[in-house]
């Protein structure tokens, strides 16, 4: 869930970055910080970055989901098996008592 | 009054709660707002700022050196300005390309505060309701919240549910308490009054004591409960051959069986149908008896379908025959439309279509292997034969067929209902033929003067018929015995 949302916070992120790349021109320069350096970058080198940056988010972003449909699948089922455990239990119980 | 003060208090606390949690998410709500808000004034700042930079080429400031040192320095390049893009990505451009990159950003944080605004103005609407909710919960009385507990022992129920009982009896159970069991085997009347097996060994016993009777009758045929019992019997047998016309047409129809009460006509008829219809299928057992009432008028010879090879005959001028002479007796009430029945014949009647102006017998509902015994042509010119013989008797007995249906009138204390069944209407048709050989004195006298009644030809009507004219002066019939006994 966690990784979910950071993962969106990012996607939004991307998303304003190329969207402001688009509105520069080739004159401008863009740096790309990588570490404690500022490294010079193509415009149109950079707008290709951010796309496959942003792709990548989405995609994992699609992969947590299904991994989090697939893990509430399972807490269900685990639900269910428990409930049915619960049932039997509480049938033996009161069973146990007519008994005795 | 405990319980509802309970509910009361628990009322209070629930709605407190959920207010609570409402009022959480406005507050959030109006955190994000604030923050927001602020940066958008930030950014307004900034663009203000940047467009006042490029004015001038140098400004003297004070450069911050360290958390705690200043130093004078210059600000040079006023028009470049490296923009901090996002996710580690830094664009150079001119306060201008700056601002308007600003510009952009601001439109984001724009939208998120417009959304944030609206989520507050749900909540505060939801925390209106909750406190009014509140409110009224506490201070008045009369808004009480409906709590029903369920029970677990109501959910568990709903998995056993109970069956609904079988129908054991039949609707039409006015008078009789038999079960009018249809000839198909309904599956309704399974667990009816008589199981099958029951009602084939009544039947058997009916029988036996049809005999007996029908020998005492012979005998004395003077008294009136052998009378009674001889015709009884009689019908009775009569009744067996066409018992699986009974049923049938009685489940189907769900006539109501005819008041078992001083009617000794219907008393037979009666007696009879009852055995029928306890007997649903008692169709090995039908004899080919036929009952002649002296009093009955003899049938036009209209066949009626009762079965595969059997017919009923009927004949309108007989019936109309037979309603002058009951209207003439003071029996006016019957409707037209609702022929009262009170002879066994009057069945008949009902259970005939008028189709072209002509009155055309209905065709049997009865199986047809419940006639399989039955023979159409050769029981019919018996049949002819016996109602040419009775029909003698008739006119000597026409007084007495109007004192029997005198006699009925008065007996029968109920209304009669209709009896819808072409097989009884069988059983008092102008013929009635003994089972038992040796009874052949009883036929001749046992004719009803039933109008349009129509016969079923019986298996053993030749031989009833040559024992009839054998012994015509020796029996008497049940019916004619009580109303001689009466006149006298």
């Amino acid at each position: 869930m966690l990784r979910v949302s950071e993962h969106e916070a990012q996607l939004t992120e991307n998303n304003i970055v190329k969207e402001e790349l688009h509105l520069l021109v080739s004159q401008n320069l863009v740096y790309k910080l990588i570490g404690s350096v500022l490294v010079k970058q193509d415009l149109e080198e950079a707008k290709g970055t951010v796309g496959k940056r942003l792709e990548n988010i989405n995609g994992e972003i699609k992969q947590y989901e299904t991994q989090m449909k697939e893990m509430e699948k399972r807490s269900e089922r685990h639900r269910e098996v428990l409930a049915g455990l619960q049932h039997e239990y509480q049938k033996s119980q009161g069973k146990v008592p007519v008994k005795v | 009054m405990a319980e509802r003060n309970e509910s009361k208090k628990l009322h209070p606390q629930e709605v407190s709660r959920f207010r609570e949690e409402q009022v959480k998410v406005v507050t959030g709500c109006q955190d994000q707002i604030q923050h927001w808000k602020k940066v958008q004034s930030d950014y307004e700042a900034l663009q203000q700022r940047l467009s006042t930079l490029p004015d001038k080429l140098l400004y003297d400031i004070m450069v911050p050196f360290g958390p705690l040192a200043f130093m004078p320095g210059k600000l040079v390049h006023t028009n470049e300005v490296t923009v901090l893009l996002g996710d580690n990505w830094f664009a150079k451009c001119s306060a201008k390309q700056a601002s308007n990159l600003v510009e952009h950003r601001k439109k984001h944080v724009k939208n998120a505060l417009d959304d944030l605004h609206k989520v507050v103005k749900n909540f505060e609407a939801r925390v209106g309701f909750t406190e009014d909710l509140e409110k009224r919960s506490s201070e008045k009385g009369d808004f009480v919240d409906i709590i029903e507990e369920v029970e677990n022992e109501e959910i568990l129920t709903k998995g056993k549910r109970t069956a609904h009982k079988p129908c054991s009896r039949p609707k039409n159970q006015d008078v009789f308490d038999t079960n009018f069991e249809g000839g198909e085997g309904d599956p309704k009347a399974t667990s009816g009054i008589l199981t099958e097996e029951e009602l084939w060994a009544r039947l058997d016993e009916l029988e036996t004591q049809e005999e007996l009777l029908d020998q005492k009758d012979r005998m004395s045929y003077n008294a009136d409960t052998n009378g009674d019992d001889t015709t009884s019997s009689s019908s009775e047998e009569e009744n067996e051959h066409p018992s699986g016309n009974l049923p049938c047409l009685l489940g189907e129809e769900g006539w109501p069986p005819v008041t078992q009460e001083d009617s000794r006509l219907i008393t037979c008829q009666v007696n009879g149908n009852s055995r029928h219809h306890s007997d649903d299928e008692d169709d090995e057992r039908s004899c080919v008896p036929t009952i002649y009432f002296t009093h009955t008028v003899e049938p036009k010879r209209v066949r009626i379908n009762t079965g595969r090879n059997t017919t009923l005959k009927f004949s309108e001028r007989k019936e109309e025959a037979k309603r002058k002479r009951k209207n003439s007796n003071g029996n006016g009430h019957s409707v037209p439309g609702l022929t009262k029945i009170k002879m066994p014949a009057d069945l008949y009647r009902l259970f005939v279509d008028v189709v072209n102006g002509e009155l055309v017998p209905r065709k049997s509902i009865l199986k047809s292997r419940s006639r399989e015994d039955s023979m159409c042509s050769d029981t019919s010119e018996s049949s002819d034969d016996r109602r040419g013989f009775c029909r003698n008797l008739s006119h000597d007995e026409s007084t007495h067929s109007d004192t029997s249906e005198g006699v009925l009138q008065e007996e029968e204390n109920s209304p009669s209902k209709p009896l819808p069944l072409p097989g009884l209407f069988e059983a008092f048709s102008g013929t009635v033929v003994e089972k038992d050989p040796t009874l052949p004195s009883l036929i001749p006298h046992l004719t009803i003067v039933s109008p349009a009644l129509p016969t079923i030809p019986e298996r053993k009507a030749e031989e009833v018929v040559l024992q009839v004219q054998k012994e015509p002066s020796k029996r008497m019939s049940k019916f004619k015995a009580a109303r001689m006994q009466q006149q006298i």
